[in-house]
């Protein structure tokens, strides 16, 4: 069997704090002046798009740019639990993420791809370091907290017809047992329980927990609101009708950053699909694609 | 512990992530996690990732790898099926091991289809010594509709004790022509049933003895709520229950989870009980390295 493309998987990082990455190698006929970072987005939404993202790169790569796809510190195989992850952590992984990138493919000006909350992230951070040369912002998640609620909705929709967890019901059962014959500890026990459920009360949405610092810093995101240029040049790619993401370009354009906006008829990637499967909008992908090729040419 | 990136297979175009123990391999086993389906090796809700750690924290290595084509592996150019590929794969998967950590005994983890692919597997090569199934995917009915045979699931084995369902029931809010079907058919399935044998079922249970012999731990773990469940029970039949009895076959139900372990309880469920069957598997292996036996003829299916 012959290997169509070399893909290069590798550790990089702070030790103890190590971040996956997939490095594609570019394709040796046309070396692009430029490399690129795909900024995944989190939770059920990373593992639903992965193959999307991974189809991106491999044409990116194709296409002539070197190409590292990475996970954020608590997800998909880099280190740390699912639940240590905060917005601010995952701004310090991608500009990680950058220095291993340039380590690799050489000193090319670096181009971002995110996807959802990646794309706002690598806004937030490309604004915030003034370290990217150009960005792809595909349906980015513009109002943290409208996002936050979205994902509730789809947590409380997805579990509608699937069997309750019922964990405060058997925790109950399983401490009236072991407390049955000390009451006091019992109660004590319960009154700690109950605290502990209204101070650090963790949310989850589809088998994914958010902290309570995770929901703090997203309900405070607003990309209407950061106030500079995350990059010089800006595509929005814009597949949803969301109302958030109205008046997005014109911000951007207001912080000097030259900016393009594309709407594609393109399927949401990021969402679970009845069947399981996962999808691939090739139209999409060819979007971003020619969008690089044009900008770096 | 530690997490090393690896590649492997024909060309090293197979990716995937090794977690070591942090006090060395202890002489056990090293478990191999198998592709959900098309899902890549972190798995739903990042289970796999849980469970490979969960493994190292109690001594194992665990590899968790993506099959050509699935996650960051490249794409196969030949033409082989993934019913064979998948095989093959797996096996060059320990054969990596054991040339690169001296680990001669393993034990397969998967879900899904990778619970097809474990079960295969071990029936080829007698480096296997247990292997985990969830969510077993055994042959079902392929005249009754998928649609159908969720509805069937869910009416007979959940919304006959909701009462929120029995309140839509009451108050006119519910689809009766999908109840009305969907017990009709509970009722075929569970009361009347069908007296013969299906060729796959025959094969399964022959598969189910065959590696009960060679005392291949096997451990079947299943959603409650998923139907894949009744599935399973009505493959494996008679056969199943009797080696359930004589604890050649354990069958774990983790009660109110669904196909993909949706909630952190259910995970946390999942990987307690992974945790102790590859525990229990690993004590009751006495087998030593064979010369791994290449199948002489077409490789069988279970399915």
């Amino acid at each position: 069997m012959k290997a169509v493309q070399r893909v290069v998987p590798f550790y990089f990082g702070m030790q103890g704090r190590e971040l996956f990455g997939c490095f594609h190698e570019p394709s040796q006929k046309r070396i692009r002046k430029g490399s690129v970072l795909i900024c995944q987005p989190v939770g059920h939404e990373y593992i639903n798009s992965h193959r999307a993202l991974r189809q991106l790169a491999a044409r990116l790569a194709e296409a002539g740019f070197p190409v590292l796809r990475f996970d954020y510190y608590g997800c998909g195989d880099s280190c740390g639990e699912a639940g240590e992850g905060s917005i601010a952590r995952w701004l310090e992984d991608i500009s990680t993420a950058i220095a291993a990138l340039k380590t690799r493919a050489g000193s090319f000006p670096v181009y971002a791809v995110g996807l959802r909350l990646g794309a706002t992230l690598a806004a937030i951070g490309g604004m915030q370091r003034d370290n990217l040369a150009g960005l792809v912002l595909w349906d980015p998640v513009v109002n943290g907290n409208n996002y936050f609620q979205e994902l509730l909705s789809l947590q409380k929709e997805m579990l509608r017809f699937r069997p309750k967890p019922k964990r405060w019901f058997s925790t109950i059962v399983r401490q009236l047992r072991t407390y049955a014959d000390r009451p006091r500890a019992l109660a004590q026990r319960t009154s700690a329980w109950f605290c502990s459920r209204n101070t650090e009360a963790e949310t989850e949405v589809l088998g994914f927990p958010v902290s309570n610092m995770l929901r703090t810093e997203l309900e405070e995101l607003d990309l209407l609101k950061i106030p500079g240029k995350p990059a010089p040049r800006v595509l929005v790619v814009q597949t949803t009708q969301n109302a958030d993401e109205i008046g997005l370009k014109d911000h951007l354009i207001h912080t000097e950053a030259q900016v393009e906006q594309q709407r594609l008829d393109a399927p949401q990637i990021w969402l679970p699909t009845a069947d399981g499967s996962l999808l691939v909008p090739a139209q999409a992908l060819q979007s971003l694609v020619s969008w690089l090729s044009g900008v770096t040419s | 512990m530690k997490e090393e990136a690896v590649q492997l297979g024909e060309a090293g175009s197979l990716v995937g992530i090794v977690t070591s123990p942090p006090q060395g391999n202890e002489n056990k086993p090293a478990v191999i996690l198998l592709n959900p389906g098309i899902l890549h090796r972190v798995g739903p809700g990042r289970i796999y990732v849980r469970i490979a750690r969960a493994l190292a924290a109690r001594g194992f290595t665990a590899l968790r790898f993506d099959f050509s084509g699935i996650g960051d592996s490249t794409v196969r150019l030949d033409n082989c099926c993934f019913e064979k590929s998948s095989v093959d794969e797996t096996r060059g998967a320990m054969t990596f091991l054991q040339t690169t950590r001296g680990i001669s005994r393993f034990i397969l983890l998967g879900g899904c289809s990778g619970a097809l692919v474990s079960l295969a597997t071990a029936r080829l090569d007698r480096r296997v010594i247990g292997a985990v199934l969830m969510n077993f995917p055994a042959k079902v009915d392929e005249e009754e509709p998928a649609d159908r045979r969720r509805d069937r699931h869910y009416y007979w084995n959940f919304a006959l004790l909701n009462l929120k369902s029995w309140r839509k029931l009451l108050t006119g809010q519910s689809d009766y022509r999908k109840i009305g079907r969907a017990l009709a058919q509970g009722v075929k399935c569970k009361f009347i049933g069908q007296s013969k044998i299906s060729g796959p079922d025959q094969q399964f249970r022959a598969a189910l003895w065959e590696l009960a012999d060679r005392e291949v731990q096997l451990t079947f773990v299943c959603a409650k709520g998923d139907l894949l469940l009744q599935d399973l029970y009505k493959a494996g039949g008679g056969d199943l229950k009797q080696l359930y009895a004589q604890g050649k076959v354990a069958c774990e139900v983790i009660p109110r989870s669904d196909h993909t372990f949706s909630s952190l309880y259910d995970q946390e469920r999942l990987v307690a009980t992974i945790a102790r069957r590859v525990d229990a598997a690993a004590l009751v292996s006495k087998r030593h390295v064979h010369t791994p036996e290449i199948a002489a003829g077409p490789l069988e299916t279970l399915c």
